[in-house]
């Protein structure tokens, strides 16, 4: 076994920290402690991305593509890191990676860099009068930190004329937007930057990232306070879906979250918040009691201002798109959920989407469960797997032996449970889904089995697996422990997983439901796409011939696609579906198949009708969810589709 | 030299789309009127405006204003936005299509139809990017 230290100072060359690098994702979960192994102190420290691993990983790339030259500031950024190895930790956990070796190179870059070659970066009038504004430490014009932004933020093919600054308060966002315009200068918000990073390798960066001027880092806006007896909680613009979540359920409350690393201010303005708890507990303007919001003019307001117009309406229809959120909103008073003692994970295996559906609808309509979705096999595979190899063989074993394509999964109390188990043959409780957790890699390894084999043969495999006796023998084969699925970390990590894995909320489906760790595991070393949308539930066969629609498009196309997930709003008359594609983002012949899929999915969808597509939902969730869905769309027009394509055309230009 | 917003940049304007522009083939015949406002003028930051109208593809009316408002004449549709972006317009480093779905150009009425102008205004947007080659700084 090698030591930590050992592999803490592996040394690597420049190049290989490189291929290390193209593969992050910029899923962001190293800027917040999921795994109580801590969080980055230079990050923390010094805020802007260059300080944290995804934007050293960033920056590596950037240096070596040429992009930028090293400046005095990157000796500051490299010094910043003790290569303390928690980045190694978080980042190993959901993408395999080891960011510290990338830390470690840039180090070794840096101390073989001749010192007369960094360049000296000069402080502007707009630099002065954004320091003036946040203070000389927040704002800056240095090239290395501002490349860091790329793919989250910033495209990869401009100049790097760009501003970073950090305030840490409403007033001093306010301020630099009256700069901002007073001077010209285009600004946009950041938070987590995921939502951008998705859409980067594609057709839509162009659109969604800001060409030049002033990026508003709104990390510093740090505000987390709980109410109990409100149940609401006050957020900043700089928390994330997973501290929220962490500060609720110290008051026994739940907030409607969406991905760990998700920012709630930012989730809430730019979908609304999309999860599985939706249809109990609300989508967007249900999520929040108050905003606070800075307008394009630094105009500071609040929804709760009664003088104000209605900030609740949104034009319905196809053109209604809007590529950046029209107020950022810095301060979100949000709603909270009760946590009831007796909740508990009902999941319903399915070998077809038709019954599946047809259970999350009725379930929807009758207003069972808090949280409600069907889950596709390879979710299931994706998020329980700790490796990339274990989850493409935990879907093999799924489709082929088990025929388990599909889950209706379901959070509820105990009254909704029986209702659940009343109306199915048979269910897959918290205790076996321990055991797939923490049995994962044994799980996989039976794809070749006698057992597997014997299994298959059944008539209904899924019937004899969770209801009959063969579930014992499958809970003995997988020899479910911490330590065993610890084993397929590598070696230095082994003894912290086990750790982990020990965590009673690791194994707990009720918890990883609300706290959502594990589907940044989706953006292992490689990147999805995942459009979809809301569609009207009225039509059973219009919804399912949707959603083939998009399968269809992925065969053709010749990319790696799956359902991902299915949930109801309000109370099942509508359905979010989102319908992923994995592929590789360091390759642009795949990405350009990615791009034709966004442009041609969402085309496809308007002429169906009775949709909302993903690009329609962007920057609509301050809204009321009745202005938003409704009301019901009708298919386009000939016309109206002709229209569809200039505009895009306009907004995607020669790259469609 | 032609400034944006100045008195000759009206004049230069009318005369290039009146001679360049074919009312039905390049202006589609439409009948329209438009109210750009444009803020944030440095050095002063101050606010102007131009008032636009076609009638069957035939310019009536193209005057300039200070103010964010035209007194004379309602427009059927606003655009609004700060100098720079009608810089990134008239420069071409950024369509018009864009700066409203990026926000940055606000449309007063449906943006449905707003956009649905774009095409039928690309003529004379073009002639302006022509004729105009001096900015404030």
């Amino acid at each position: 076994m090698t030591s930590d230290k050992a592999i803490a100072v592996e040394k690597i060359s420049f190049k290989d920290a490189v291929e290390i690098a193209k593969k992050g994702t910029h899923c962001g979960m190293c800027r917040f402690d999921f795994l109580e192994s801590g969080v980055c102190p230079a990050g923390r420290k010094h805020g802007f991305l260059a300080y944290w691993p995804q934007g050293r990983m960033e920056l590596v790339q950037q240096l070596d593509s040429g992009r930028v030259k090293p400046t005095e500031k990157l000796i500051d950024i490299v010094n910043s890191c003790s290569l303390c190895g928690i980045c190694d930790k978080q980042c190993n956990f959901t993408t395999q990676l080891r960011p510290e070796k990338v830390a470690k190179a840039l180090k070794d870059f840096v101390d073989n860099f001749d010192k007369n070659e960094f360049q000296n970066v000069s402080e502007d009038d707009i630099l002065r009068g954004l320091r003036e504004i946040v203070g000389e430490e927040w704002a800056t014009n240095d090239p290395c930190i501002i490349a860091s932004y790329t793919m989250s933020i910033l495209p990869s093919n401009t100049k790097l004329n760009y501003y970073i600054v950090m305030p840490e308060n409403t007033e001093q966002v306010s301020k630099i937007i009256r700069f901002a315009n007073k001077n010209n200068i285009p600004f946009l918000p950041r938070s987590g930057g995921t939502a951008f990073s998705a859409a980067a390798p594609t057709v839509l960066a162009k659109g969604l990232s800001l060409e030049q001027g002033i990026v508003i880092d709104l990390y510093r806006l740090r505000k987390l306070e709980i109410h109990p007896e409100s149940c609401t909680a006050t957020v900043g613009a700089g928390i994330t879906m997973f501290e929220l979540q962490k500060e609720a359920l110290k008051n026994k409350l739940r907030a409607l979250a969406a991905e760990a690393g998700a920012h709630v201010c930012s989730n809430i303005v730019t979908t609304g918040i999309i999860s599985t708890w939706g249809n109990r507990y609300g989508a967007f303007a249900d999520n929040f009691i108050d905003l606070t919001t800075v307008d394009d003019e630094g105009d500071i307001k609040k929804h709760s201002d009664w003088e104000r117009n209605n900030p609740y309406s949104t034009e319905p229809g196809f053109t209604n798109l809007s590529l950046t959120p029209h107020n950022i909103v810095t301060e979100a008073v949000v709603k909270l959920h009760p946590i009831f003692d007796d909740e508990e994970v009902v999941l319903v295996p399915f070998d077809n989407l038709r019954d599946a559906y047809r259970l999350l609808i009725k379930l929807g309509k009758r207003g069972v469960g808090l949280s409600l979705a069907v889950l596709s096999r390879k979710y299931l595979a994706e998020f329980l797997s700790p490796t990339l190899q274990i989850s493409k063989d935990f879907d093999y074993v799924c489709k082929n032996y088990l025929k388990l394509n599909y889950v209706v999964s379901v959070i509820c109390n105990q009254d909704d449970k029986k209702i659940v188990e009343d109306m199915v043959d048979y269910t897959i409780d918290q205790s076996l889904m321990k055991s797939l957790i923490l049995g994962a890699p044994r799980f996989s390894t039976l794809k070749d089995s006698e057992f597997m084999k014997i299994l298959s043969e059944e008539e209904d495999p899924l019937n004899a697996i969770f209801a009959g006796p063969m579930r014992d023998h499958l809970e003995k084969a997988l020899d479910p422990s911490p330590e065993n699925v610890s084993k397929v970390f590598d070696d230095d990590l082994q003894e912290f997983f086990k750790k982990v894995y020990s965590k009673p909320e690791m194994t707990d489906i009720v918890w990883l439901h609300a706290f959502r760790i594990l589907p940044t595991r989706m953006l292992r070393q490689q990147m999805f796409m995942g459009p979809g949308g809301a569609m009207w539930t009225g039509d059973e066969n219009h919804y399912l011939n949707w959603i083939q629609m998009f399968s269809d498009m992925g065969d053709k196309l010749n990319v790696e696609h799956s359902l991902g997930f299915i949930t109801p709003l309000d109370h099942g008359k509508f359905a979010y579906m989102e319908y992923d594609y994995y592929y590789d983002h360091n390759d642009p012949d795949v990405c350009d198949r990615i791009s034709k899929i966004v442009v041609d999915s969402m085309e496809q969808s308007l002429v169906m009708g009775k949709v909302l597509t993903i690009l329609n939902y962007l920057f609509k969730g301050i809204y009321r969810k009745e202005h938003v869905l409704y009301p019901l769309a009708e298919g386009i027009s000939k016309e109206e589709q002709e229209l569809f394509k200039e505009l895009l055309e306009t907004v995607l230009g020669e790259e469609l | 030299m032609v400034k944006f917003l100045s008195e000759e940049w009206i004049e230069i304007g009318k005369k290039y789309i009146l001679e360049k522009l074919d009312p039905v083939k390049d202006l589609k015949s439409i009948t329209t009127s438009l109210l750009g406002v444009v803020e944030h003028i440095p050095p002063d930051d101050i606010t102007m405006n131009f008032y636009l109208e076609l009638e069957g593809g035939k310019l009536i009316h193209f005057i300039v204003n200070t103010g964010d408002t035209f007194d004379e004449k309602e427009a059927t549709y606003e655009i609004r936005g700060n100098y720079g972006t009608y810089k990134s317009v008239l420069q071409g480093k950024m369509s018009l299509g864009i700066a409203v779905l990026k926000n940055r150009l606000k449309v007063k009425g449906s943006k449905m139809q707003a956009l649905k102008l774009i095409k039928p205004l690309d003529g004379v947007i073009v002639s302006l990017k022509e004729i105009t080659d001096e900015f404030e700084d």
